[in-house]
């Protein structure tokens, strides 16, 4: 079953679409891998879909309902969250603050958020800096710390926006098993990411932009030997 | 847990210390200097519920203080209404201002909110001198007779001296200390330091910006007309420049700013420092301080000229406190002894 139906989605800056007639759904327990060059419109789509920016013309559907028009709270509130491109720690708190933020969406108690909040930082293994100020992390915790935060809101689709970019190859490899980690628990993910090999493990389906349109669409192995997207990537020539 | 019990009997000391004052200390002059002390804690605690946890820095608490004190004493002077009924009046119609002026200023961001939100209480401020049938203008309202405060026919005070109101601003204190523990250690103060740190963060996070910004703003605006309220009734004048001017908003500010913004005890501290020191150069103790240790003789030019003129200064010495508090101690006083304490916890190991 399709638990986001991405319909016709169009975004125009003035002149500018940066995405135009998007369609694509994401089924229940998978990994949709979003890929395209810089500047294809995937964080655009994400703030669409996520309330950030209302669509110009077409249809987001999450859980059987139209999201169009929502605010970026009550989309969370719905069960869709997301992380970001570049980091938003709540600098100023602990990491554990941090992520009880995120668990105080769905209780009232502190005592059950903190119980909540560690759960979550124990699934990122971060125990160890529970206490830290989360503004004096490295980078490679900060992303782990976005996706602690998202995740305890108790989603039911988790959109992560290049939670790879500027790791090392170990840090990247700890992301991948986390979110290979997190569809075993049964959660839908939607995951931009620009490193091939990463999303080629990771994802059950890739949807391929390229200015702000979708190219194509296809299982990793059917999207990596398309013509069309290879030339995208590496230009005519290779195709 | 030894820490937390520690810190409830030094606060229960204290606050028996505060109750028993009135009892050992004559001297008005004493009394009224606490007065103004718990005025200044109210008044920065205030804000600090929005300005420190929510982080919207607004430049315009006078409005609130003054449609507080104006409310109360407007109701006191034409209706004969007492002042612990026309609160409530006070309380009522802030709620109704800060709702409207909250759904204007919160449109906007950062420094635009500090401009939206000091116009705001400009308007409040010429509307006052204005609208001289209702607020009887730039003369102000003096009404100094309070009616005696009584329950079921038996006067328990006739405030003839300082030492009710040193009750109901300790009372006061208290009360909006207290709120601002229950924000800190409650869903609240989570989510108003989330939008303070990271507006879009908290906003994916399933909280409703606008939602919890009013909630603060009214939390903040309610307890700064109290403190308005209780302005009015101590000094029994109010006037538009007092109550509604722009100074009065700094002034609110600096003391959360100097003691430390988003703390519990930043306020107090600030408080502790700015009020005596406002009181100290108005009064030419500083002067007179210098003439009687020898250092400066009272008729020599530099004598005359602090007398003439230190009084002026506070404005000027708070631009260099505040100067001296960004440079050196961003956080604030609470933030410095935070920080000491760590330094020395970590030398300790």
């Amino acid at each position: 079953m399709a638990i986001l139906e991405i319909k016709n989605v169009s975004k125009f800056f003035g002149g500018l679409a940066a995405n135009s007639n998007v369609s694509f759904s994401v089924e229940e327990g998978t990994i949709m891998g979003l890929i395209g060059p810089n500047g294809a419109g995937k964080t655009t789509l994400f703030n669409c879909i996520t309330g950030y920016y209302p669509p110009s013309k077409g249809e987001v559907v999450f859980d059987g309902r139209r999201m169009n028009g929502l605010d970026p709270d009550k989309v969370c509130m719905l069960g869709m969250v997301r992380t970001w491109q570049k980091v938003r720690p709540l600098a100023k708190l602990s990491v554990v603050d941090n992520v009880m933020v995120g668990a105080l969406a769905r209780t009232s108690s502190l005592k059950v958020a903190r119980e909540l909040a560690m759960e979550q930082i124990k699934v990122v293994r971060m125990e160890h800096r529970a206490d830290f100020i989360a503004g004096g992390l490295p980078i490679g915790e900060r992303k782990k710390l976005e996706v602690a935060r998202a995740l305890a809101t108790q989603p039911k689709l988790l959109l992560l926006d290049e939670v790879m970019g500027g790791l090392n190859p170990a840090e990247s490899e700890e992301i991948i098993q986390l979110i290979l980690d997190i569809k075993q628990r049964g959660l839908t993910q939607m995951v931009i990411e620009h490193d091939m090999k990463a999303i080629m493990r990771i994802s059950d389906r890739i949807v391929v932009l390229t200015s702000g349109e979708k190219l194509t669409e296809g299982s990793p192995q059917e999207v990596v030997s398309n013509p069309e997207v290879i030339s995208a990537y590496l230009g005519e020539a290779h195709a | 847990m030894d820490k937390t019990i520690l810190k409830a009997i030094a606060i229960l000391a204290v606050l028996g210390g505060l109750l028993a004052i009135p009892r050992f200390v004559d001297s008005p002059y004493a009394l009224h200097m606490m007065i103004l002390l718990f005025m200044s804690v109210m008044m920065g605690q205030s804000w600090n519920i929005l300005g420190g946890y929510a982080g919207q820095h607004s430049v315009g608490h006078a409005a609130y203080f003054g449609v507080g004190a104006y409310t109360t004493m407007m109701l006191m002077h034409t209706k004969q209404i007492a002042p612990w009924i026309g609160v409530w009046a006070g309380i009522a119609l802030v709620v109704v201002v800060a709702l409207i002026i909250g759904s204007i200023c919160f449109r906007l961001r950062g420094p635009y909110f500090v401009l939206a939100s000091i116009a705001v209480a400009e308007i409040l401020r010429l509307s006052a001198i204005n609208l001289t049938t209702l607020t009887n203008g730039a003369e102000g309202i003096l009404a100094t007779e309070l009616p005696p405060f009584k329950v079921g026919g038996a006067i328990i005070t006739d405030f003839a001296t300082k030492v009710p109101f040193y009750y109901i601003g300790l009372f006061l204190v208290v009360l909006t200390v207290g709120v601002t523990y229950l924000v800190q250690h409650s869903k609240l103060g989570y989510f108003f330091q989330a939008i303070r740190e990271d507006q879009d963060a908290a906003h994916s996070l399933g909280i409703s910006i606008s939602l919890y910004k009013n909630i603060a703003l009214v939390l903040s605006a309610v307890l700064t007309s109290l403190a308005g309220s209780f302005y009015g009734i101590y000094v029994g004048f109010v006037d538009p420049p007092t109550v509604l001017g722009l100074d009065v908003s700094v002034q609110i500010m600096l003391i959360c700013i100097i003691g430390g913004m988003g703390t519990l005890w930043g306020p107090v501290l600030g408080s502790l420092v700015l009020v005596p020191l406002s009181e100290a150069l108005r009064s030419n103790m500083i002067t007179e301080a210098l003439v009687k240790i020898g250092l400066v003789s009272p008729e020599s030019k530099i004598g005359i000229f602090l007398k003439e003129n230190l009084s002026h200064a506070h404005v000027l010495l708070y631009g260099i406190l505040v100067v001296v508090v960004i440079l050196f101690m961003p956080d604030g006083l609470m933030g410095f002894i935070k920080k000491l304490a760590k330094r020395r916890k970590q030398e300790a190991v």
